[in-house]
C-alpha cells in the first residue's frame, strides 16, 4: 500500500505535468516524446504557424518522393494531404468532357479517376496487408499517393505539350515523359515499400504496384 | 468396423479401441467446417472434403492423418504471415487442430490471410500449369490446388486481363483508324464492359461447376474401400474460382498480341490459346469429372464456355471499330453535318460499341 502511494506521488510531482494550461509560445520537455506527436504546446499559437506547419510537413514527403533516399519520414508521419491534392488536381485535368463538341475525348470522368486513384490505393495495400505484410493501411495508401507525383509532373508536361498542334515526334515525347514519371513512381514505392514484405513475397507484393501505376499512366498517355 | 486382425496391424495409434469416440479435438464433423462449402482454410480444403467421408475407414484414416500431419509439419514452417490460428497447428493432431484452431471471425483480417498464403514461385508455378496441358500432375486438383487455395493468382489475373483487354482495344481500334485522319479519343467504357464479363466468368461459371458436381455426384459402391475416398471427390469452390482464376492467364499475351490487325492472326490465337486453356481445365478437372454422371456434358460445357469467352473477346473488343470507322469517314467530310448532329456523330463515333457489334 505505502509504496503505491508513493507511486501516485511520484507521479503527480512530476514537472511534466504540473503547470498551467496557458503557457504561451514553445516550450520543450526532456521526458518521454513519441514519434508524431508535437512536443509543444500548440493550444494558443496563431493558426497560421498551423497550417504553416503542416504545409512544411506536406512539402517535406513531396521531396522525399522525388529523392527517395530517406524512407522513415513517410511512413512515421503520414498524412493524406498530398495524395488529396495530386488525386483532385489529376482527375480535373484528365476529366474528358462530354460536351457536344465530337472532337473532344471521351475519356474518363473526375469521378472515375478518383475511384482508380483511391480504391486502387486501397487494394493494393490490402493486398499487401494480406500476403502478411507488417505496415499500417494509412502508412501505405500514403505513399502510394505521395509517389503520384512523378505522374502528375509528367500529366502537367503532357498538357504543355497538347498545347501545340500534334505530330508523330511529339506523341513519342508524350510517351517518353509518362514512361519516366510511370518508371520513377514506381521506384520511389518500391524503395518505400519494399521492406515491409517477406523477401520471397516481394514480387507478389510490388506487381500490383506497378499495375496501379501503370494503369494512371495510361490514363495521362491516353489523355488528348 | 471391419476385420480387427488386419486393421489392429494398421494402426500405429495407441487409442485405437476409441477410435469412434475420438476426442473433440479431431472433430472433423464439426458444423462449421461441414457447412463450410468455400470457406476452408489452408487445412480447410481437405477438412472440407473429408467432411462428407465416413471416418471409420480405418486405412484411409491413417493415410489422410499421415498426410496431413505432414503437411502441416512443412506448411507450419511455411507461414509466416497467417495469424494465429494456422501457427497453431502442431503436428500432432493434424486435421483436427485445424478444425478447432482455425475458427478465425471472417471480420478480422487473418481470417482472410489463408487465402494468401502462396509465395512467388508458386504463383508462377501455377501460371505456368495453367498454361500447358499435361504439366501437372494428376492428383494436382485435389493435392496441390485444394490443400491450399489462393485467390490472390485469381483476383489479380483477372485485374490485368481487365485493363490489358480494355488497353489493347484502345490501341487497336487507334491503329485502325490512324490513316483516316480520325480524330481517336480514349473509350473508358470498354473498362466497364470488360470488367463486368471476365468477373461474371471467373465467379459464376465455377459457382455453377461447383453445385452441378455436387448434385451429379455417381451412387458409390460401398464395397469398394480403397476406391471411396476418391470416387466421391468433389472439388471446393475455392479451389474451382483457383482453377478458372489462373486458367484465364493465358489471355493476358493473346490479348496484347491482337493488338496487330491481322484477322487470320487474330483468330489462330483465339482458337490456340482456348484450346490450350481448355486442355487445361479438363486435364486438371479429370479426377472430379470422372465421379459425375454428366461428365461429358459438362466437358462439353467447360470448353464450349472457354471458346466462347475467347471469340467474344475478339469480336466485342477487337473487331468492331472498322463500322465505327464507316461512319466516321463519311461525317468528317461534312463539317456542318457534324456540326449539327453532334451527338448522333459522337455516339456513333464514340464506340457505343453494342450498336455497331448489332449490324456486324
Amino acid at each position: 500500500m505505502d509504496s503505491r502511494l508513493d507511486m501516485f506521488e511520484d507521479v503527480n510531482t512530476s514537472p511534466s505535468l504540473e503547470g498551467d494550461m496557458s503557457i504561451p509560445g514553445k516550450r520543450t520537455t526532456t521526458t518521454t516524446a513519441q514519434h508524431g506527436v508535437p512536443e509543444y504546446n500548440t493550444l494558443d499559437e496563431p493558426i497560421r504557424e498551423t497550417v504553416l506547419r503542416d504545409m512544411r510537413a506536406v512539402g517535406i514527403k513531396f521531396y522525399h518522393v522525388l529523392y527517395p533516399k530517406e524512407k522513415s519520414s513517410l511512413l512515421r508521419d503520414w498524412d493524406l494531404w498530398g495524395p488529396l491534392v495530386l488525386c483532385t488536381f489529376m482527375a480535373t485535368i484528365l476529366q474528358g468532357s462530354s460536351s457536344a463538341d465530337s472532337m473532344s475525348d471521351n475519356g474518363p470522368e473526375f469521378a472515375q479517376v478518383f475511384v482508380i486513384v483511391w480504391i486502387g490505393a486501397a487494394i493494393v495495400t490490402l493486398n499487401s496487408k494480406l500476403l502478411g505484410g507488417n505496415i499500417s493501411f494509412f502508412q501505405s495508401v500514403c505513399v502510394l499517393g505521395y509517389c503520384l507525383t512523378p505522374v502528375a509532373l509528367a500529366l502537367i508536361i503532357c498538357r504543355v505539350i497538347l498545347l501545340s498542334t500534334q505530330t508523330h515526334f511529339l506523341f513519342f515525347l508524350r510517351f517518353v515523359t509518362t514512361t519516366i514519371g510511370f518508371v520513377w513512381a514506381t521506384y520511389a514505392s518500391f524503395i518505400f515499400l519494399g521492406q515491409s514484405q517477406p523477401p520471397h513475397r516481394k514480387p507478389l507484393a510490388v506487381y500490383p504496384i506497378f499495375l496501379f501505376f501503370f494503369i494512371i499512366s495510361w490514363l495521362v498517355l491516353s489523355h488528348n | 468396423m471391419e476385420t480387427p486382425t488386419a486393421d489392429d496391424l494398421l494402426q500405429f495409434r495407441d487409442y485405437s479401441a476409441t477410435n469412434s469416440g475420438t476426442p473433440a479435438q479431431i472433430n472433423v464433423n464439426s458444423p462449421t467446417h461441414a457447412t463450410g462449402g468455400g470457406a476452408g482454410g489452408a487445412g480447410g480444403g481437405g477438412v472440407n472434403y473429408n467432411g462428407q467421408r465416413q471416418r471409420g475407414d480405418p486405412l484411409s484414416d491413417l493415410i489422410y492423418d499421415m498426410s496431413n500431419s505432414a503437411q502441416n509439419i512443412i506448411g507450419g514452417g511455411g507461414n509466416d504471415g497467417s495469424g494465429g490460428a494456422n501457427a497453431s497447428l502442431g503436428s500432432a493432431d493434424g486435421g483436427g487442430t485445424a478444425g478447432g484452431g482455425a475458427r478465425l471471425s471472417f471480420l478480422t483480417i487473418e481470417y482472410y490471410q489463408q487465402f494468401f498464403n502462396v509465395d512467388t514461385y508458386m504463383v508462377l508455378e501455377r501460371i505456368v500449369n495453367s498454361m500447358i496441358p499435361k504439366r501437372a500432375a494428376t492428383n494436382y486438383l485435389r493435392m496441390n490446388i485444394g490443400e491450399n487455395p489462393d485467390l490472390y493468382g485469381p483476383f489479380w489475373i483477372t485485374i490485368t486481363l481487365i485493363f490489358s483487354i480494355a488497353i489493347s482495344g484502345n490501341l487497336a481500334s487507334y491503329l485502325q483508324q490512324a490513316d483516316d485522319s480520325y480524330h481517336w479519343h480514349y473509350n473508358f467504357h470498354l473498362v466497364s464492359y470488360a470488367a463486368s464479363c471476365i468477373f461474371l466468368y471467373a465467379n459464376i461459371l465455377p459457382a455453377i461447376l461447383w453445385a452441378l458436381f455436387k448434385y451429379s455426384l455417381k451412387p458409390v459402391d460401398a464395397t469398394d474401400a480403397v476406391e471411396t475416398d476418391s470416387a466421391s471427390y468433389t472439388p471446393s469452390l475455392l479451389s474451382l474460382m483457383c482453377i478458372y482464376g489462373y486458367s484465364l492467364a493465358i489471355y493476358i499475351p493473346v490479348s496484347i498480341l491482337w493488338v496487330i490487325n491481322i484477322s487470320l492472326l487474330q483468330w489462330l490465337l483465339v482458337i490456340t490459346a482456348a484450346l490450350l486453356s481448355g486442355t487445361v481445365l479438363i486435364a486438371v478437372l479429370t479426377p472430379a469429372l470422372r465421379n459425375s454422371q454428366y461428365s461429358l456434358f459438362l466437358i462439353i460445357g467447360i470448353l464450349g464456355a472457354h471458346i466462347i469467352l475467347a471469340a467474344g473477346f475478339l469480336l466485342y473488343f477487337f473487331h468492331s471499330p472498322p463500322e465505327a470507322a464507316a461512319l466516321a469517314a463519311k461525317t468528317t467530310p461534312a463539317p456542318l453535318i457534324k456540326n449539327i448532329l453532334p451527338k448522333l456523330s459522337t455516339q456513333a463515333v464514340a464506340g457505343d460499341l453494342p450498336p455497331a457489334n448489332l449490324t456486324n
